[in-house]
């Protein structure tokens, strides 16, 4: 049992670190979002840092690199507020992209590590919530030829994608596990109807009307489940670095504002507040390294904790980012500082890929006889 | 990072599991399993059997007769201890006097304290609450005014100790006392150990609002305490009690009982039909979560002590997260059992009650077992106080 990082791992937690400090300033993140949200660029800067290859294999271009390091880098870039799609992009793309051919992958995977494609799940239909089974996208097969129709909503960076990787339903109705294929679709063969998104980055709707489509792996419903929990471990990391920013930016507030003629920090009511925020922080970097510990273990056992972690670090989420906003008073609701950008990415994050109540209802439906890490 | 034990650790696990599964009395796991009354004998005859094997100071170094283990070792002796339902030991001697004797005794203390401490013979209680000093323990008036006399230099103690935990059992009490009113309040205070047959001594019974005697009030009235019983230097008491807290680590979490009430609770709610209720069945979902969580946060503390390579002072947030969660298994099961909850059969409570009822016995404990740890989050330092700490290591002011 060992909770340290290596050193290869604190080399790439300060070449993130180093980056966000000298090329993504909150005034950047500022201007990004207020022009829309467009972030291939920065997403480009990530890649010559090599980040966009990070868990590609090295055959592949990639690093070859696991799930710590991963984790590592979404803490950083969770407290430089990035907004890039690097969860969706260079995560849960390569681990969706696991189930494909030899020549799918030798097609896609090297400029996917080098960053220069860019290609994003498109996971969510208006009718699942988070319930990935729930497909009504369907694939014909036209000739030799796979044509998609149906639509995903709130992809993420959409409009900045090159192509997007679609679960449609080949047989079933529309809630089964099985039946489930995943297809890599062309953005320039389906039609997107993008927009910003409340946390100042970019995602769009789908349409796909026989669209056509290449087929990167039959029944891939475990495969999407798969990359759903990377991202959730993603998440959760984010969310641990960004907190850790707003906890920081809320405690140096607190020791120089002044209100009736005394330090915020000399009110007992405030230290209590900040001290149960500090308890939901730690709780929750807990379980997101609980989550990327889990990330390879079988099935059940991974979902299980995914779905614990998820649910600590939702409740964490919410609490610390509605509690920093109220210890900063009325500064903290304001566009212009960087507490509330906090605020609303945490709270963006908390419902994307799942939210707290599903995720409880995960945890509740696959609770056991016993519980605890090991377990 | 890695989040499995390794080989020795997992052998070492399974040598204690091994080691409790043949040597905890059935009798008394069976009481643990089922929250029933222990005894006096109950929880002494376990002492000693941890005793015998030099593992009643399990946390103790070598060097004074304990195993040696490490932080590692300690919590899976610990969590074997919990799971199989050994009583918890009687901290107040091995776990609390024990380490300030070892840090600041003097030798000859060693050898007349340690060994009854390390074989469970010796009963040990705390004296360092008072009416007047609770969570603001520094303001205590108990006082010790050191005279000298023809065979040696005494202390004579007047004044009141309260809260004082199964100390209807006591032979002997540490207590904290005051010398000094000169200065801070904290300088004024010293470490004495007190022989508890002393004349003068009065232990009364507070009966807690589950009708169960575990406190008392303990009266000094002019008791003489030879010199040579005093810890270390007279006035400094206050530093060596800092360094008994400082000692009690992530046991104060009591995560492995956690895990042991929580299959506890799931086996209650299964019987009484609420296991499947979504609504009650999502509150134990949440209080998994939260005991997972405490667990990762007890061993990334464990971690770091190990390797050295970061300092995690979490030591408040164990207390104030392990108070919270013995509140709400309890408060669950209570709840699991519904209207079963209320009956009040004060007899119940010992093993082998046999009552003519319509219900499972194993009920009638869980509203009293949940009145009583209203406790967790008042001793130890308050969670307001552990709030304190924890706002002055964030806010750094």
């Amino acid at each position: 049992m060992d909770f340290d990082f290596t050193e290869d791992q604190d080399s790439l937690r300060d070449a993130v670190r180093r980056w966000v400090d000298k090329g993504f300033s909150f005034e950047r993140r500022h201007a990004l979002a207020k022009a829309g949200g467009a972030t291939r660029a920065v997403y480009g800067e990530l890649a010559e840092l090599g980040l966009s290859g990070l868990v590609v294999p090295e055959d592949q271009g990639g690093l070859g690199q696991g799930a710590i390091d991963a984790m590592v880098v979404c803490e950083e870039l969770g407290r430089g507020l990035v907004n890039a799609p690097y969860a969706h992009a260079a995560l849960m793309t390569p681990a969706l992209l696991v189930g494909a051919d030899n020549t799918l992958k030798a097609q896609w995977l090297p400029g996917i590590a080098s960053g220069e494609l860019l290609v994003v799940p498109a996971l969510q239909e208006r009718a699942a919530r988070y319930r990935w089974q729930q497909v009504s996208t369907r694939a014909n097969l036209k000739g030799a030829t796979w044509q998609l129709t149906g639509t995903k909503c709130a992809v993420p960076a959409a409009d900045e994608a090159d192509a997007f990787l679609v679960p449609a339903r080949v047989s079933g109705a529309d809630a089964d596990a099985t039946g489930i294929a995943l297809f890599l679709v062309l953005k320039t063969d389906a039609r997107v109807q993008a927009y910003a998104t409340q946390d100042g980055a970019r995602a769009g709707d789908l349409m796909l009307a026989a669209s056509p489509a290449t087929l990167v792996s039959n029944d891939a419903f475990a495969l999407i489940e798969t990359a759903v929990d990377v991202g959730i471990a993603a998440h959760c990391a984010e969310a641990v670095g960004l907190m850790d920013r707003l906890v920081a930016i809320t405690v140096e507030y607190m020791n120089t504002r002044k209100q009736f003629g005394t330090t915020l920090a000399s009110f007992q009511a405030l230290r209590h507040r900040i001290a149960d925020v500090k308890m939901q922080l730690e709780l929750g970097r807990s379980m997101s390294y609980f989550a990327s510990l889990k990330l390879g273990e079988p099935a059940p056992q991974r979902r299980r904790a995914i779905s614990q972690a998820r649910v600590q670090l939702g409740q964490s989420m919410r609490f610390v980012g509605q509690q920093c906003i109220q210890l900063h008073g009325g500064i903290g609701c304001t566009d212009e500082y960087i507490a509330s950008h906090c605020f609303k990415r945490l709270t963006m994050l908390e419902m994307t890929l799942g939210d707290t109540l599903h995720y409880l209802a995960e945890v509740s439906a696959r609770m056991q006889d016993t519980a605890g890490v090991f377990a | 990072m890695d989040l499995n034990f390794t080989a020795e650790e997992l052998a070492f696990r399974k040598h204690i599991r091994q080691w409790v599964a043949e040597n905890l009395p059935a009798d008394i796991a069976h009481k643990v399993r089922t929250a029933l009354r222990l005894s006096r004998d109950d929880m002494q005859r376990w002492a000693k059997i941890l005793g015998k094997q030099g593992w009643l100071g399990w946390g103790w170094p070598k060097q004074f007769g304990g195993p040696g283990w490490n932080g590692i070792q300690k919590h899976l002796f610990e969590e074997e201890c919990a799971l199989a339902c050994a009583p918890r030991v009687i901290p107040f001697g091995p776990v609390m006097v024990a380490p300030v004797i070892m840090a600041f005794g003097n030798a000859e203390q060693h050898q007349r304290f340690l060994p009854g401490i390390a074989s469970g013979e010796v009963w040990w209680s705390q004296g360092y609450s008072e009416p007047g000093a609770g969570s603001d323990l520094a303001s205590l008036k108990c006082k010790a005014e050191r005279v000298s006399t023809s065979s040696g230099d005494k202390y004579i103690v007047n004044g009141q100790k309260t809260w004082t935990t199964l100390g209807q059992y006591g032979e002997w009490i540490f207590c904290l006392v005051r010398t000094s009113n000169e200065g801070k309040p904290q300088t004024g205070i010293s470490f004495l150990l007190i022989d508890m047959k002393s004349p003068g001594i009065t232990v009364r019974p507070i009966i807690l609002l589950d009708g169960e005697h575990e406190v008392n009030e303990v009266w000094f009235d002019n008791v003489e305490v030879p010199a040579e019983n005093l810890i270390g230097e007279e006035n400094k008491g206050w530093t060596y009690a800092k360094h008994l807290l400082a000692h009690e680590r992530t046991n104060i979490a009591d995560v492995n009982r956690a895990k042991r009430e929580l299959e506890r609770l799931k086996r209650i709610a299964k019987a009484e039909g609420v296991y499947d209720d979504p609504r009650f069945r999502d509150q134990i979902a949440l209080l998994e979560v939260d005991i997972v969580a405490l667990e990762m946060m007890v061993l990334r503390v464990l971690s770091a002590e190990k390797s050295g390579k970061q300092s995690l002072d979490v030591a408040g947030l164990l207390k104030i997260r392990g108070s919270e969660i013995q509140q709400r298994y309890t408060e669950l099961m209570m709840l699991a059992a519904g209207p079963l909850a209320r009956p009040y059969i004060f007899e119940a409570m010992e093993a082998g009650w046999q009552g003519d009822l319509a219900f499972p016995t194993t009920l009638l404990p869980l509203a009293g077992t949940y009145f009583n740890m209203r406790k967790t989050t008042i001793y130890g330092g308050s969670n307001e106080v552990q709030r304190n700490i924890v706002s002055q290591t964030v806010l750094g002011s």
